[in-house]
């Protein structure tokens, strides 16, 4: 089990994302981008550089500001998330990381610089990044209660 | 009998062709991401001129053939009408994020739908080939047009052109696909789609294609996963907002670009924003606009039904802020920002009025 979120945790979902040749097509394929993930008041950064993503690191608040864009929510939401995508395989019709930033008052992507040109780097590589989470439907995960 | 030529014992080679060389010794290496088009700008190869004398068809770098006719029409011949700076990167990205509107969407998913919901979504399948006929149509006429010397504009354009023709098939696939069919022309290819058409130069042609037209199908696309019924639907429409938001880039990128070069331009393009908000949310242009044929099919499938027109309509609201908030920015990126604090701009005059009618 390893606990999200965590360095680890990404680590783990890059793994198999890096390993696994069905994520590069299909709509998927190269991608090149900074991702931030704000879990609660924890921060990580996801660096993608293409076919892979070359790493993932513990960051602080101010670390948002060199991002492309980052995908914030509270840590139950990020629970139900990735429970959903175990349980399915792959995120299920109410949990695709786009349907998640258009159905809440509070945009799940969102930049601190504001430049849409970045902020679009998540809908250029929606596909990619769902692979990445539907990934995480191969590890086993545990949350802090 | 062969009907090869025999040459005689004594025929001697030309061999003149292998004088004319363009830059010789050329070790282009491929990068992380394999050989791509940014690797092989090596020198003189890649040297973009400001002004192509280059009538003829010959590949930039290339020596030049003495004697030739003049080949095409290229119109386009100045950089700063059709350059973006990130051009051979995108359409690297624009081959490499391919996929199949056969296979890579899973149709199985799909079940029967209640009537209103299934008609609903076979309107907007509808209206989305409709539209993305003039959006494959119009960058093929400029690829045409513009000179060899800037090939990796006219590639990406390419590109481009294939994933529209993608679109237009997975659109009438999902109308095929259920019981339903085929709705009504909605009629979006005339007025300001339509008008797309008509640009007198690229540029225009961008502004109106690919900031304004584009922007707003993408939150279209976007907001197609809020109202997918299915995870086929889902996917075809996050698989379409991918290419979009690519087509997005190109308009953002050559208006930086324009903005940075050709500030004598500066105004004309500020002329075609203003036209684009004004018709941004009346007609049939704009499916998250105001005419029923759209707006009403959007509400039922993002509320859930007839039923649910009112919070479906709620919904279709916030969709077109979203819209118009994320347009705003992009023309703040493209450089032309000024319009939302000079005055010029009454893109929130018209949101509120939508919204309040």
């Amino acid at each position: 089990m390893t606990a999200f979120p965590s360095v680890e945790w990404f680590d783990d979902v890059r793994d198999i994302f890096n390993h696994e040749d069905s994520f590069r097509g299909g709509g998927g394929g190269q991608c090149n981008c900074v991702a931030g993930i704000k879990v609660g008041n924890e921060i990580f950064v996801l660096t993608f550089e293409g076919f892979e993503c070359a790493g993932a690191r513990k960051a602080s608040l101010g670390d948002l500001d060199e991002v492309d864009f980052y995908l914030d929510m509270e840590i139950l939401e990020w629970q139900a998330m990735i429970e959903n995508i175990r349980q399915n395989g792959h995120a299920g019709l109410g949990y695709t990381l786009n349907t998640l930033d258009l159905d809440r008052a509070e945009r799940l992507a969102t930049s601190v610089h504001g430049d849409q040109y970045r902020e679009d780097l998540f809908f250029r590589y929606n596909q990619t990044l769902q692979y990445f989470f539907d990934a995480s439907s191969r590890i086993a995960t545990e949350f802090a209660s | 009998m062969s009907e090869a030529e025999k040459l005689g014992p004594d025929y001697e080679l030309d061999l003149g062709w292998m004088d004319q060389t363009g830059p010789w010794d050329t070790r282009a290496e491929e990068g992380r991401n394999g050989l791509t088009l940014a690797d092989i700008q090596v020198g003189e190869y890649g040297r973009v001129p400001d002004e192509s004398d280059n009538q003829t068809g010959r590949p930039r770098g290339s020596a030049p053939r003495s004697g030739s006719y003049r080949i095409g029409n290229y119109a386009v011949r100045t950089k700063s009408e059709i350059w973006l700076d990130n051009a051979s990167f995108l359409y690297e990205e624009a081959l490499q994020r391919q996929w199949s509107s056969a296979t890579d969407v899973p149709w199985h998913t799909i079940e029967p739908l209640p009537d209103d919901i299934e008609q609903a979504q076979c309107q907007m399948a509808t209206f989305l080939t409709e539209v993305e006929f003039v959006a494959g149509d119009v960058p093929a006429r400029w690829v045409s047009q513009t000179t060899p010397d800037f090939f990796e504009a006219r590639q990406l354009l390419t590109a481009q052109v294939m994933d529209e023709s993608r679109h237009m098939d997975v659109f009438r696939k999902r109308a095929m696909a259920n019981g339903g069919g085929l709705m009504a022309a909605t009629g979006a290819t005339s007025g300001f789609v339509g008008s797309i058409d008509l640009s007198r130069d690229f540029t225009e042609m961008s502004a109106r294609l690919h900031i304004s037209g584009e922007g707003a199908v993408l939150t279209i696309f976007r907001m197609g996963e809020l109202m997918a019924y299915n995870d086929a639907e889902k996917a075809m429409y996050r698989l379409c907002a991918q290419d979009e938001a690519r087509h997005v880039a190109y308009g953002v990128m050559h208006m930086r670009y324009m903005a940075e070069t050709a500030p004598e331009r500066h105004e004309e393009i500020n002329c075609y924003f203003d036209e684009a908000e004004a018709g941004i949310l009346s007609g049939s242009a704009n499916p998250a606009g105001q005419a029923p044929i759209l707006s009403e099919p959007l509400a039922i499938l993002l509320g859930g039904g007839i039923a649910k027109f009112d919070e479906g309509f709620k919904k279709l609201v916030a969709l077109r802020r979203r819209q118009i908030q994320e347009y705003k920015k992009r023309v703040v990126s493209a450089g032309f920002g000024a319009r939302f604090e000079n005055g010029r701009s009454r893109i929130n005059e018209i949101l509120e009025q939508a919204a309040a009618a």
